[in-house]
């Protein structure tokens, strides 16, 4: 085949830049000490510790418990609220769909807090309610508080899937449903959730590894009762022997490797059809919204309820936290208003530039990572072949690392590898570890698009002679441009909260807010983490308006 | 990266007048070559544990001291830091020129593997003799380890002045302050783990007063942020083994939080520095630790930086004079030298934290 070339140079490539940090991971997995030791020998010990202590176990239990539970939670509700926004005549839904994405914004560290802050034990709603009952009717330090938290937090991730796919979706199917008498409830159902149901499986997959891959929100939420998941285990085992030890914390990165690897065979199965989901035909998308009724305040109340929940709360809890000195039992939190935190953040050029920073590897960092996942997702597009099926496993594969160790990881590759070293601890080296670990993220939302496009507009074109690369600029790429500027929107994001993977690269130069959070919150300064996440909200925000207006722009 | 570039733009332009930096006094006159060959590298890289917005004030004086010497200030955790340099080291890759720790054990660590350099500060005489070690490690502060409560809370009669008034306090009033006493988890928190090792080597009651925390349901923690934070709010009523650096800082915004130096004796901690081997610019980073440890440099970690000052020349309330004055033999420095690496080792480790996990269910 005359395009297989560029194509396995791209997947080559790929496979390079996120089997390195892995393999070196793996390597290290079988070793007694850190790699890079004068003396090392190889050895299973590793394997044996973590396999048989018990906090393996239940922090894997726990990983397992909530990962399942958040996806349970998320998928349906990220389902039902995108095709509320996108399908119908909800009232509103223009200037909801911002805030539908806001939890996205906010480090899970700080948004836990404000969690904390607001429905705590001594939070500004359950003092109140424990007047009224007697008692907090809620436990946020439970892991079931965790599981609901981490579900509903996640809500946009599928949103911002389903959504998308909706969007390439033609509404006369739908409107055939409606005529032929059938309520929204069964439309949705019969008609919109099946041809949705690639992004769905994608965003709930993804979803899944997230769960496992939880951070922040367990390191806030279950630090009270000591609820161990993968990622605080980790932690846990750095400091068991007094120095960190490489080779733990490897192995359980190699478990984690081999709880996705189940998953994405999985999700083979289930997509090895994928032609019967095209839906974006050699015909204009037109979309009509689905008339709700009386249902319409139903749909309205359930997602208010939701964004209450999930945005309303813990930012009313961090807003608040960003302009009291002090809160809490027996405390008036009128006499405790102050503006100090805001002005105290300006004094510090180090913060400047992390917020500086942020903004610069949100727009520009993620604009040039959905163009390098474009590249992969095209290098695999309509090519039934081997290379396609390693891809689809590779580009999971980082995802599965969680972002502490990845970041050290590609520190590693940035010190050990030979010519690489100058590019430690600048922008760029940031810009490759956020791009590797977020590659299955941004390279799903791009196939789903992929997914949508109808062979024959391509072949049409092959026909009347275009190569392949005029193909892809002419035809492809534009019919997914929706797709690419979500995946830019949904990158954007990500990068600007990131939090773990760019510590080991942290320094004067290339402070991000996520970092400089993470390195706050162990001193103690909440008064500064609290302005600075206020800020960093306030800032993507805008960003995110100014998004969707070009995108509105772009639907007319 | 630019702001880099400028800050060596503009530091050369100033290189031009300023030229000759004056020997601070009572050095000797050989510190002029010192100085020169430091202006000569530029700048000096620190790795720090400390927050860089709490040692600004520092930071800045540094610079008006020294405007020819940029200071590139690197603030990550204890663990974090001990890895990247480590790292960084192997791979024989650019580091840090000065190591700057609050992980007392990993700095002795990395000093006794052979990554330090020794150095004859000119402030050596300054210094109390348990905070250096082979003049290779320096301690910089004397952060006493303190009790903090929550004064809306907290009845005055209830605020215990010692280790055995806490201990008697959980057992007396048992119902009120059922999970309501914070501290580190010695399990997964590295100093928390060096503190409460350090109470059992200094006090016999410590095991007794582990297993009246074990009784009231202890709340364990990794980050003093979250302790902090949790006692002023009312969640949680005393924290156990706290920075008095932190606790000071917090105190001075917000009222709501009290400190108690335990009257039976008083943990100090202090932050450890040194020179690596491998420094590439050693006398820059010898102009940094000597600056740090200097009084003008101390003045401000003790007033400004509030990380209380490890000099008795020093005048202030987080100074060791005044830990001291209050507290006179009652202070248990942790002393900076090769008994810290007993903490680290792992079967001494495992014995330790399975007393502890028993003392936790109250045995």
């Amino acid at each position: 085949m005359r395009t297989s070339f560029p194509r396995i140079s791209v997947i080559l490539v790929t496979a390079l830049v996120v089997l390195a940090p892995l393999g070196l991971v793996f390597y290290q997995s079988f070793l007694d000490n850190p790699f890079f030791a004068p003396k090392i020998q190889f050895t299973l010990s590793a394997y044996e510790y973590v396999l048989t202590d018990e906090d393996f176990h239940s922090a894997f239990l726990n990983s397992l418990m909530i990962a399942t539970g958040m996806t349970a939670i998320a998928v349906p509700l990220g389902g039902i609220l995108a095709f509320l926004v996108v399908r119908t005549d909800l009232p509103g839904r223009r200037w909801l769909e911002p805030l539908l994405l806001l939890p996205v914004f906010l480090s899970p560290v700080v948004l836990a807090f404000g969690y904390v802050v607001a429905a705590g034990p001594v939070g500004f709603l359950s003092l109140p309610a424990e007047a009224w009952f007697g008692f907090v009717p809620w436990d946020i330090y439970s892991i079931t508080g965790l599981v609901l938290v981490a579900g509903l937090t996640h809500v946009p991730h599928v949103y911002l899937y389903a959504s998308s796919a909706l969007r390439g979706v033609s509404s006369d199917l739908e409107e055939a449903a409606r005529v032929g008498g059938a309520g929204p409830w069964r439309v949705a159902i019969d008609v919109s959730l099946p041809m949705v149901m690639p992004a769905l499986l994608y965003a709930g997959v993804l979803v899944f590894f997230l769960g496992f891959e939880l951070f922040g929100l367990p390191l806030v939420l279950g630090d009270p009762q000591g609820i161990l998941v993968m990622s605080t285990y980790l932690y846990k085992l750095t400091n068991l022997l007094g120095t960190p030890s490489y080779q733990l914390m490897a192995v359980v990165v190699v478990a984690l490797v081999f709880v996705t690897f189940p998953l994405v065979v999985l999700q083979r199965t289930l997509l090895r059809q994928a032609g019967k989901y095209v839906t974006m035909k050699g015909k204009g998308a037109r979309q009509t919204p689905l008339k709700l009724g009386g249902w319409k305040w139903l749909a309205l109340g359930l997602l208010a309820l939701w964004l209450v929940a999930t945005v309303v709360i813990p930012l009313a809890g961090i807003g608040l936290r960003s302009v009291v000195s002090s809160w809490g039992r027996g405390v008036t939190l009128a006499d405790q208003l102050t503006l100090a935190h805001y002005r105290d953040l300006w004094e510090y050029p180090n913060l400047i530039r992390g917020i500086l920073n942020t903004l610069g590897i949100g727009v520009i960092g993620g604009a040039l990572s959905v163009a390098c996942y474009t590249a992969v997702a095209l290098a695999a597009h309509r090519w039934p072949s081997r290379w396609v099926r390693l891809l689809d496993f590779l580009v999971l594969v980082p995802r599965a690392m969680p972002g502490l160790v990845a970041g050290l990881a590609i520190l590693w590759i940035f010190l050990f590898v030979p010519g690489l070293g100058y590019l430690k601890s600048t922008m760029i080296s940031v810009w490759i570890a956020y791009s590797v670990v977020w590659l299955a993220y941004g390279m799903r939302l791009i196939s789903s698009a992929l997914l949508q496009v109808a062979p024959e507009l391509e072949e049409g074109a092959r026909v009347v002679g275009a190569g392949p690369h005029r193909v892809n600029l002419d035809v492809t790429i534009p019919l997914i441009r929706f797709g690419l500027l979500g995946s830019w929107l949904l990158i954007f994001m990500i990068f600007v909260r990131e939090y773990s993977t760019g510590i080991y690269l942290l320094g004067p130069g290339t402070e991000v807010i996520g970092s400089l959070l993470v390195s706050l919150w162990g001193t103690g300064d909440i008064d500064l983490i609290s302005a600075l996440s206020v800020i960093n909200v306030a800032m993507v925000g805008v960003g995110l308006l100014a998004a969707l207006r070009l995108g509105v722009r772009l639907h007319g | 990266m630019r702001n880099t570039l400028l800050g060596a733009a503009v530091a050369g332009l100033l290189a031009l007048p300023a030229m000759a930096q004056t020997v601070p006094e009572g050095y000797p006159a050989s510190y002029k070559d010192t100085i020169a060959a430091a202006v000569k590298e530029g700048k000096v890289v620190v790795y720090s544990s400390t927050d860089a917005a709490q040692v600004r004030p520092l930071l800045d004086d540094f610079k008006t001291l020294y405007p020819n010497v940029t200071v590139e200030y690197n603030d990550l955790n204890s663990t974090e830091l001990y890895n990247r340099f480590i790292s960084e080291a192997a791979a024989g890759a650019g580091s840090g020129d000065v190591l700057w720790s609050s992980a007392m054990d990993l700095q002795i660590k990395l000093v006794n593997d052979g990554y330090a350099q020794a150095y004859e500060s000119p402030e050596l005489k300054a210094l109390p003799q348990w905070s250096v070690w082979k003049n290779e490690a320096f301690g910089t502060t004397f952060e006493p380890v303190i009790f903090i409560y929550n004064k809306r809370l907290v009845p005055d009669g209830d605020v215990p002045k010692t280790h055995a008034d806490l201990a008697k306090l959980l057992e007396a009033k048992a119902a009120e302050y059922k999970g309501k006493v914070t501290a580190y988890d010695p399990e997964r928190s590295g100093v928390g783990y060096l503190f409460v090792t350090q109470d059992a080597a200094v006090s016999p009651g410590a095991r007794d007063l582990f297993r009246a925390f074990g009784k009231s349901g202890i709340k364990l923690y990794t980050s003093a942020g979250a302790m902090l934070e949790r006692v002023t709010s009312g969640e949680h009523l005393i924290g156990y083994n706290i920075f008095g650096s932190y606790a000071l800082t917090r105190s001075k915004k917000d009222p709501n939080i009290g400190i108690v130096y335990p009257e039976d004796y008083t943990l100090v901690m202090s932050r450890v520095a040194f020179i690596p081997k491998a420094a590439k610019n050693p006398n820059a980073a010898k102009l940094f630790l000597d600056y740090v440890l200097s009084k003008r440099g101390q003045t401000l970690v003790a007033n400004q930086a509030e990380l209380f000052s490890i000099r008795d020349d020093v005048a202030g309330e987080a100074t060791a004079k005044a830990v001291n004055a209050k507290l006179g033999d009652k202070v248990k420095p942790i002393k900076v030298g090769p008994e810290l690496l007993s903490t680290l080792d792992q079967t001494k480790r495992l014995t330790f934290i399975k007393q502890w996990q028993q003392a936790m269910q109250g045995k």
